[in-house]
């Protein structure tokens, strides 16, 4: 993808306000399913905001919610500051999204589709269309037909139907599927100097790693609910802490830290001694810990501190979840 | 339970977040009357669907071209045997039987796949996340598609106006005789006289009550030879015979019957022409134009509707090529009013004069026998039906947009 940049109004028309997206009590109901669930949600403006959670959790019917592709049972909600659906479309002239696989008009070209969506908006969309193009990397392939288009190309053509209105805002539903690893750190980087020129983008996903490289703050969503939300770091602060011991004898390792007033969890795998720490455990326990196992006679050749990633923290929370009865 | 973490400020964004007035500019997207652009960008979706468009363009134009390009082809080499390519009775052929018809069904198929495309092909999310209002949307479909289907009927019928003028016949054939055109019944009682044998052996002959001198008439009839035949054989006398053994009658007499026999033909052959006049097209032209609109607008709302197009399709064609004949002719007690209701029907009564209607299979040429067939219906009822319709069918369509779920 190229550096070229749309032209933008991103800090000039909405009224001020922390959040990019607010939402209190948001329900919405299939019969009996509970799509979306009692959500509240905050997103700050001016970040990469990640919105995370395991297939049919709700992550796509709460965006259809919040672009007004369908309607909520109950709560409340707005975009950029303006409240939907009553302000809906004061709230959508600065918002680009893509919901689901992004689908267009097959017997016209990538241009000729952007056309068509430039003018369901202001007059001032039409001049954003090439270097729309430009910018996803598909101005070579404009004038194709669609219907010859990859599911990447697709993807990327979606993109630069999102930055026709110059938005404030983009919610991307699941951006990185059909790209391949190339393209993934193309739009990565997309994503990125979008949040550089000072706009937000809410990035649905179950590509932990991708959203860890790309968002600033996460909301993990499972069933309906968001079970947690807020900055990266912060998140990962409250996580355990896994230590991996390399020592002769990881038998009786075990068995001596079990018998400690850690609280650890131990665990003998292939790769040797696994221990893990409750969520705020010091660094001086990992001095304990060899300490210990020196004191029983255990040779320790390795001690190594994993960092905490968002991948294992998601599956601590959903397993959390899963344990519940 | 929920558990939000830090609900109360929100982290510091790692970028400076955009901070502007609080005044948007004035964005009208949120306004129902569609923008120019959006028109015309309808309009290029709708037009570039090729295969559509041919199918169209075949059936609209395609047809009356065909028939009319070989009628020209078989006149031209055999014209003894087969007579011109236009001329009036064609003329009513095709615009009743075909353009009527077919550009009803035409103007519905390309209202149903305007109606539903953006749905089937997932552009509608798309075109509702930029905030444009969804009424402005559908709206921007109906000229949008009248843009494509009037100039199509326009070009199919004026290719029949102009073989239907120009290739016309030179003489007016009249029971079997060439007769002179648009002549006044004093005309043509004069052109009678002169060709006093032809008038008596091949016009109908009309009596009534008021018919002076029945027996004379008869007799004239009974001794003028007609080919081969008895005398009198091939006229078709309604009245009963005379006496027999009638006096020999004189030329004066024969004159005066075939003057007779002509003014009692005569509003037969005032409504018989070489082409069609241009009011007549004109007005054709526009009653068209009106049933494409109406199969437009329907299509539009049905296929919204559904939601695809082949159901929707399906529907307006047994609409147009069953329902509508049997519920304009059949009387169906205590439905007639239901009957009323068939926009077909309605259209059918506004058709102009002259014009068969409802496939050509009501009339005969030249007449409003076709009308005298419909189920009856006053000018007033049938525009509030049309009307009705296309409100109708609007609100419709419109209704299901704004209300669906994208």
């Amino acid at each position: 993808m190229t550096t070229t940049t749309v032209p933008s109004t991103a800090d000039t028309h909405a009224p001020p306000g922390p959040w990019a997206v607010e939402t209190h009590g948001l329900t919405k109901r299939f019969g009996d399913n509970v799509a979306v669930n009692d959500v509240e949600l905050l997103v700050p403006r001016g970040c990469a905001f990640g919105y995370l959670g395991p297939n049919g959790a709700g992550k796509t019917t709460l965006i259809r919610v919040l672009l007004g592709l369908t309607h909520a049972d109950a709560g409340t909600m707005s975009l950029l500051g303006h409240r939907v659906p009553r302000h809906r479309d004061a709230a959508l002239a600065r918002v680009g999204a893509i919901v689901d696989e992004p689908r267009f008009h097959g017997h016209l070209t990538g241009r000729q589709n952007l056309k068509i969506l430039a003018a369901a908006r202001e007059p001032a969309a039409r001049g954003r269309i090439g270097p729309a193009l430009e910018r996803v990397g598909i101005a070579h392939r404009a004038d194709d037909k669609v219907a010859k288009y990859s599911m990447g190309m697709r993807q990327r053509l979606g993109v630069a139907a999102c930055l026709l209105g110059d938005p404030q805002l983009l919610i991307l539903d699941e951006p990185m599927n059909g790209l391949d690893p190339a393209g993934m750190r193309e739009m990565r980087d997309m994503i990125l100097s979008l949040v550089a020129e000072g706009r937000t983008v809410v990035l649905s996903s179950h590509l932990l790693d991708e959203v860890e490289r790309t968002c600033d703050a996460v909301a993990i969503v499972d069933r309906g609910k968001v079970i947690r939300q807020g900055p990266i770091s912060q998140l990962l602060a409250g996580a355990s802490l896994e230590v991996q011991v390399e020592c002769s004898e990881p038998g009786r390792a075990a068995t001596v830290l079990g018998a400690t007033s850690l609280g650890a969890g131990v665990a003998v795998g292939p790769e040797g001694l696994g221990v893990t720490l409750p969520a705020g455990t010091g660094r001086d326990v990992v001095a304990e810990i060899n300490r210990v196992l020196v004191t029983g006679g255990i040779a320790v050749y390795r001690l190594q501190v994993l960092q905490a990633s968002l991948e294992s923290w998601f599956l601590q929370v959903t397993s959390r979840l899963g344990e519940a009865p | 339970m929920t558990t939000v973490s830090d609900l109360g400020t929100p982290p510091p964004p790692p970028h400076p977040a955009p901070s502007g007035p609080a005044v948007a500019p004035p964005d009208h997207r949120g306004r129902w009357i569609p923008t120019g652009t959006m028109i015309t960008t309808r309009m290029m979706e709708l037009r570039k669907r090729r295969g559509l468009m041919i199918a169209l363009i075949l059936v609209t134009v395609g047809i009356p071209t065909v028939f009319l390009v070989i009628r020209l082809l078989m006149h031209a080499f055999a014209p003894k045997t087969y007579g011109p390519a236009g001329g009036y009775q064609i003329y009513t052929a095709l615009v009743s039987g075909v353009l009527y018809v077919f550009g009803f069904i035409v103007a519905a198929t390309l209202g149903a796949t305007a109606g539903s495309s953006d749905l089937t092909e997932g552009m509608f999310r798309h075109l509702v996340v930029t905030g444009r209002s969804r009424l402005a949307l559908y709206l921007a479909r109906i000229p949008a598609g009248l843009a494509i289907v009037v100039p199509l009927v326009a070009v199919g019928f004026t290719i029949v106006c102009a073989v239907c003028v120009f290739a016309a016949p030179t003489r007016l054939e009249f029971n079997g005789v060439n007769v002179p055109v648009g002549v006044s019944r004093a005309g043509l009682e004069s052109w009678a006289a002169d060709h006093a044998d032809e008038v008596i052996c091949n016009f109908g002959v009309r009596l009534g009550p008021s018919t002076p001198d029945v027996s004379t008439l008869n007799a004239v009839l009974n001794s003028v030879p007609c080919g081969n035949g008895p005398p009198g054989s091939p006229v078709n006398v309604t009245q009963g015979p005379g006496p027999q053994g009638q006096p020999q009658v004189s030329q004066a007499q024969i004159t005066e019957a075939a003057r007779l026999i002509a003014a009692s033909n005569y509003s037969d052959y005032a409504r018989q022409f070489l082409y069609p006049s241009d009011t007549l097209m004109i007005k054709s032209g526009l009653w068209l134009e009106l049933e494409a609109t109406i199969g437009l607008i329907v299509g539009l709302g049905l296929g919204s509707l559904l939601g695809q197009r082949t159901v929707a399709v399906i529907l307006m064609i047994v609409l147009e090529i069953i329902l509508t004949p049997i519920l304009s002719r059949a009387r169906i007690p205590h439905l007639s009013n239901l009957q009323r209701a068939v926009v077909g029907l309605a259209t059918a009564h506004l058709a102009p004069g002259g014009l068969p209607v409802l496939g050509g299979g009501g009339g005969g040429p030249g007449g409003n026998g076709g009308n005298a067939a419909l189920l009856p219906e006053s000018t007033t009822v049938a525009v509030c039906v049309i009307v009705a319709w296309l409100v109708g069918w609007t609100v419709l369509g419109a209704w299901r947009m704004m209300t669906r779920d994208a």
